[in-house]
């Protein structure tokens, strides 16, 4: 399994971000479709996954409901803020700038 | 950026329910467990699992509790309610801290709201930094001044200031209404207000064309005459006054806070209506004194100003007589200079003592927060071993510090209001601005920034301890370091002390020296009254003559009064005349070439006034009634001035001519000298012309002088009822002499007590704080001593141990502050009199005083250290 450390600092927000911006989502759930749609590569820690979500709401860019699932179990929905969209889109951007030069660094040497 | 700080306001003001923090955590574990028992584990291994994957649930929720914005208020009011209830639990080290703290505080508030304005806070001008007073200086005058011929030449042709103007001076004046009353009138240019930014309250300004000679006349008055006088009634704008006697109308109200440049107390505005074109006119009589202020340009420091103005400085000296050229200089300085004076150097003075006073105390209260923390070692060494971070243990401690100090300044400014009511009641007259001393938000605001500072400081050295892990093991073991630190603390503290005493004991000999000087005259059972009389009702000099003799006639009645004499001026200091040596002819003899000679102060008597203050006569017979009823001239020298006019001749018929032009005046005598150079200047030569039964020789001012076998009291009381009778609405100040010599001394006093009792409470903090430390570290040898003692020390050497290790500190103090001494006492020079900064008494005398005290304070542990008992010694733990 690989260490959740090796994730790249803020990528933790970009990725709770993305994942949120299909529909609200336990913080079960995040990890979880993480997990899946990396294919085992991204294991989220949950020490790390549920301050990262707190962070988040105080920023204001995710709001919380309390609901049911589809197993009646009532639990911490979290979706994106219309500030949470933009801030989506502007790390979205980031995150091709940042690649885009690794990638150009890692052609040219 | 607004709306994210409106989100963190909302979740900072909304509290969080800690249940919904653990039902989404425990959430997440149910479905990580649901996950382990659909692949077939069993339920209790699943939840084993789950909460393994999870890692540590309570650091988890640590760190959400973390995220929410402003969290750290809440470690704050943690930190807050466990010192207090530490605090609660140890009154006693919490009263004695804040007591010492309140004191140090207290003292340093009150001073500083009294040398803030003469130190710190800006004049009420606009731009004040950029204000300056320049002119030039000559024996004649201790400050700068200008004639008014070169400051017409100033301000035409200067180029270092964006405005200039002038003041003629302030004079009484009399307001000669229904209600009159005595005022201070000052005159000033057109240009004076605007200079300094000052705009009128109501009404405006006078212009250049009011500023003429037989203009009609306006004036401007001050918000305390408006109430005062016209009861703030704003109808008196353009209506007309009578000032002396003439229709003035009033123009303008000055703002509350307006002063003048010079600070004296002003009533009135008037434009000084200055014959310019009369001036010009080289040798005309027109010329007199002005004080000129101006406004630096932007960029232009004094210095260049002072370049600047060099030229024409030069220029206006070459037309001046050669002999005046050398002793007079140029001269620009900041407005506050030019108002504080000498003041300045007794507010810092002041200052710089009370905050080494405020440092002893704190220096103390850290040494007892060491002490504390030496005994909380095992406290915070499992507060660590729990989990606390270094960070928050220093936070704890440094919140403590902080609870301390600001309970502290609250104390400290209730007794800085009660310090300060006692100031202003001992306090001197001429300390400008005293009465305007008081708590203001400014003051408070410093309280506070200083206590927090202290804070800080001090309470960051108990607080970076950093406890070890031993003292978990519950041994007690010695804490060396801290002692070292408390120890570096108490030497400091009396080095602190070693300063304040040695001032305040320069100061003390320095004023005892000024109380017990000769002053060449009788001060004991004299009573003086002086007077001066309004132009309004006594406009001509024989009215003046009138009143004074209808005075004398009826003062002679007096029973008990052994002498009565009438001058215009009192000695040691005060107005009195002067005139330059230079000037003064003598018959028979060349006026001396090179130099001014210096200043020669001469006064109007009668001629009982050797006789009433016990001046001897050294030759001749001094004035006689004779001389006084005749219409010949006749003058007294004194001894000094004798000696510099007559090196090895006989004063008595000599000739001399006292300025410029005028009579040629008789010597009749030689009076012994007197001071007269106030009392910490010079003697200066003096010369007394006599006051004769003509109208010639009177103006409005006069001082009677009874020298009285009745207690003065009553005699003051009858002095006081007899001019009422005469003229009810005279003013006159009734005063011994004794009382106005002390009068001038009240300013030495008023250092010498203050800094006497600040060096008082200096040395009682800083022997506190070294008992305290000696006792703490007998307390922490008491196994060692018993050890020695058992293996056969006697109680001599015991106390050797103890005292040597306290005189060590001592010692090192006390030579840390003679080192400091002997740079800041030079800087108290000027207000010495009759002793050096280095005055070896005073060093020597404060240096035992120190060891003995000190060691008084050490005996007290050394004999709890001498009876210490071996055994119980050696069995403890």
């Amino acid at each position: 399994m690989p260490p959740s450390t090796d994730l790249l600092q803020g990528t933790l927000d970009l990725l709770i971000l993305k994942t949120l911006a299909l529909e609200p989502m336990h913080g079960w759930g995040i990890a979880l479709r993480i997990q899946q749609v990396s294919k085992l590569a991204l294991q989220i820690g949950q020490g790390s996954l549920y301050p990262a979500l707190h962070r988040l709401e105080y920023k204001g860019w995710l709001q919380v409901e309390w609901a049911t699932t589809e197993n009646n179990r009532r639990a911490k929905f979290y979706s994106l803020t219309r500030a949470g969209k933009k801030q989506l889109q502007a790390e979205l951007a980031n995150w091709e700038r940042l690649t885009t030069g690794i990638a150009l660094v890692l052609e040219q040497i | 950026m607004l709306k994210e700080w409106v989100t963190k306001l909302r979740f900072f003001l909304s509290r969080r329910n800690h249940s919904e923090l653990d039902e989404e955590l425990r959430f997440h574990v149910e479905q990580s467990a649901h996950v382990h028992i659909d692949a077939g584990m069993a339920p209790e291994e699943a939840r084993r699992r789950a909460l393994i994957e999870f890692g540590g649930v309570e650091g988890a929720r640590e760190q959400c509790y973390r995220q929410r914005p402003g969290w750290w208020m809440d470690t704050v009011l943690q930190d807050a309610r466990y010192a207090l209830r530490g605090f609660l639990r140890n009154r006693a080290y919490a009263f004695t801290i804040i007591v010492t703290l309140a004191l140090g505080i207290g003292a340093t508030t009150a001073v500083f709201s009294v040398v803030d304005r003469i130190l710190f806070r800006t004049l009420p001008y606009a731009d004040a930094g950029r204000l300056v007073s320049a002119g030039l200086t000559a024996p004649i005058s201790p400050n700068e001044f200008l004639l008014t011929d070169s400051y017409y030449e100033w301000r035409d042709h200067q180029t270092p200031f964006a405005a200039i103007t002038s003041e003629l001076g302030t004079e009484s004046c009399d307001l000669t209404e229904e209600k009159p009353a005595r005022l201070s009138c000052s005159r000033v240019e057109a240009s004076f207000l605007p200079t300094f930014g000052v705009t009128p309250l109501f009404g405006r300004n006078f212009d250049p064309a009011e500023d003429q000679p037989n203009a009609p006349k306006v004036a401007l008055i001050s918000y305390g005459l408006w109430k005062s006088s016209f009861g703030l009634d704003p109808t008196i704008l353009n209506h007309t006054i009578s000032i002396d006697g003439h229709t003035t109308r009033v123009i303008g109200i000055l703002p509350k806070t307006f002063e003048m440049p010079m600070l004296e107390a002003s009533d009135v505005l008037m434009p000084q209506a200055l014959d310019q074109t009369a001036v010009s006119v080289s040798g005309s009589n027109a010329v007199t004194m002005l004080y000129v202020f101006a406004r630096l340009k932007p960029g232009v420091t004094l210095q260049q100003a002072q370049a600047a103005l060099q030229p024409m400085f030069d220029y206006s000296l070459s037309k001046a007589p050669p002999r005046f050229r050398q002793e007079v200089h140029l001269k620009v300085r900041s407005l506050r200079d030019r108002q504080m004076q000498d003041v300045e150097l007794a507010a810092w003075l002041l200052f710089g003592t009370v905050m080494i006073v405020l440092l002893i105390a704190c220096a103390n209260v850290a040494s007892l927060m060491l002490a504390r923390g030496a005994a909380r070692e095992r406290e915070l060494a499992v507060r660590a071993a729990l989990g606390a971070g270094r960070g928050r243990l220093v936070r704890q401690t440094l919140t403590e510090a902080l609870l301390l100090f600001l309970t502290a300044a609250l104390a400290g400014l209730v007794l800085a209001e009660i310090a300060m009511r006692i100031f202003i009641a001992f306090a001197p007259q001429g300390v400008p601005f005293l009465n305007q001393a008081h708590i203001d938000l400014r003051v408070f605001l410093f309280t506070i920034v200083i206590s927090i500072l202290c804070a800080v400081l001090f309470g960051l050295a108990p607080a970076l301890q950093k406890p070890r892990t031993e003292t978990l093991g519950g041994r007690s073991l010695g804490s060396a370091s801290r002692a070292t630190l408390r120890q570096c603390l108490v030497a400091a503290e009396i080095a602190g002390s070693m300063v304040l005493l040695v001032g305040g004991m320069l100061l003390f000999r320095s004023f005892w020296n000024l109380e017990n000087q000769h002053l060449g005259m009788q001060t004991e059972s004299i009573v003086t009254a002086s007077m001066s009389l309004g132009r309004q009702l006594y406009p001509t000099h024989h009215s003046q003559m009138e009143f004074f003799q209808q005075l004398r006639a009826r003062l002679q009645g007096l029973p008990g009064l052994k002498e009565l004499a009438v001058s215009d001026a009192l000695p040691p200091s005060g107005y009195q005349h002067s005139m330059l040596y230079g000037v003064i002819g003598i018959d028979g003899k060349p006026k001396p070439e090179g130099g001014t000679g210096g200043t020669v102060q001469w006064r109007w008597v009668t001629p009982e006034y050797f006789s009433a203050l016990r001046i001897p006569l050294i030759q001749g017979e001094g004035f006689t009634q004779a001389e006084q009823n005749s219409n010949g001239h006749f003058i007294v020298v004194s001894e000094l001035l004798a000696a510099h006019m007559f090196p090895g001749e006989n004063p008595i018929g000599q000739r001399l001519q006292p300025g410029m032009q005028g009579p040629w005046y008789t010597v009749v005598g030689v009076a012994a000298n007197v001071k007269n150079g106030g009392l910490t200047g010079e003697e200066l030569p003096e010369f007394y012309r006599l006051r004769r039964n003509r109208e010639e020789d009177w103006d409005p001012s006069a001082s009677v002088i009874l020298n009285t076998s009745l207690p003065t009291a009553g005699v003051e009381q009858w002095v006081r009822s007899e001019i009422t009778n005469l003229d009810p609405t005279l003013p006159v100040q009734v005063e011994t002499l004794h009382q106005r010599v002390n009068r001038i001394a009240d300013r030495p006093r008023f250092e010498t007590m203050l800094v006497s009792s600040f060096a008082i409470v200096g040395l009682v903090l800083s022997v506190v704080g070294l008992y305290g430390v000696i006792a703490f570290l007998v307390a922490q040898r008491s196994q060692e001593i018993g050890v020695r003692m058992a293996l056969g020390a006697t109680r001599a050497h015991i106390l050797r141990l103890v005292v040597a290790r306290g005189m060590l500190l001592v010692i090192i103090g006390a030579v840390t502050g003679l080192i400091a001494v002997s740079f800041l006492s030079r800087l108290l020079s000027s207000l010495l009199f009759g002793v050096g900064p280095h005055d070896p008494v005073s060093l020597a005398g404060m240096t035992l005083v120190l060891s003995v005290v000190a060691l008084l304070a050490m005996l007290i542990p050394a004999f709890a250290a001498m009876n210490i008992d071996p055994n119980v010694a050696l069995r403890s733990e």
